[in-house]
């Protein structure tokens, strides 16, 4: 009953500090195609399908790892924000991050399913970068809605 | 379901905060619970029904509409 596999509450500002600044980055990376050279290393990959080049499982491949350090960092901090207790976790906060949680998920496959039928070719590519996040950040952004709702909601008489 | 919390509040005369306090809940859910927008878990009415020291049953009644 006490499992709930959430983050101590430290880990929300930890979460914000990391996440604002690799979403602008990336958002910056995406939109000017950002490739620093010092970034282009040789990296280990388990599936290997080069424009130009070999096809191969398991091998090295050269790669500008900006990308994977920035979906990382922004995975990593919308996880800890999403999923760090709040400072008083009780039960009527649980019903309500499952309540956003579920909503989130049906947002996000419902605008996934939308982009399957009317998005095509490399526009598609955009929606498939986009929506590995969305679904993380749709859910930080209804469950803190619901939370400022209920405060607002605090009858003030005693 | 209909609750007493806010009556038996005032027999003891707790303010919201000071019986979130006692039940180790927020005084969102205290208040939540007193509108009647949030029905508590059977853990957290048995604490109220040990605060208040009233019966479970005092504290909470059913509706009509909890038998649809």
């Amino acid at each position: 009953m006490k499992t709930n596999y959430l983050l101590p509450h430290r880990f929300k500002k930890v979460g914000w500090l990391l996440f604002i600044p690799s979403a602008i980055l990336g958002l910056f990376m995406l939109i000017y195609d950002w490739t620093p050279d010092f970034l282009n290393v040789n990296v280990f990959g388990i599936f290997i399908d080069e424009v130009v080049g070999t096809k191969k499982y398991f091998g090295i491949v050269s790669n500008n790892i900006l990308n994977e350090i920035l979906g990382v960092l922004v995975i990593i901090s919308g996880l800890m924000i999403a999923f760090s207790k709040e400072r008083m976790e009780d039960e009527l906060i649980s019903k309500i991050r499952l309540q956003s949680l579920v909503w989130a998920t049906y947002w996000n496959y419902g605008i996934l399913i939308l982009a399957f039928l009317f998005v095509y070719d490399l526009s598609f590519f955009w929606v498939m970068i986009f929506n590995m996040f969305t679904v993380l950040i749709f859910f930080i952004i209804k469950f803190n809605w619901s939370l400022m709702n209920l405060n607002k909601a605090l009858t003030y008489e005693e | 379901m209909k609750n007493s919390i806010k009556v038996q509040r005032a027999i003891y005369n707790l303010t919201q905060a000071q019986l979130a306090e006692k039940a180790k809940v927020s005084r969102q859910t205290i208040n939540a619970m007193e509108l009647g927008k949030y029905v508590p878990s059977t853990v957290l009415s048995l604490r109220l029904s040990e605060i208040f020291d009233v019966p479970v049953n005092e504290l909470f009644n059913l509706e009509e509409s909890d038998w649809e």
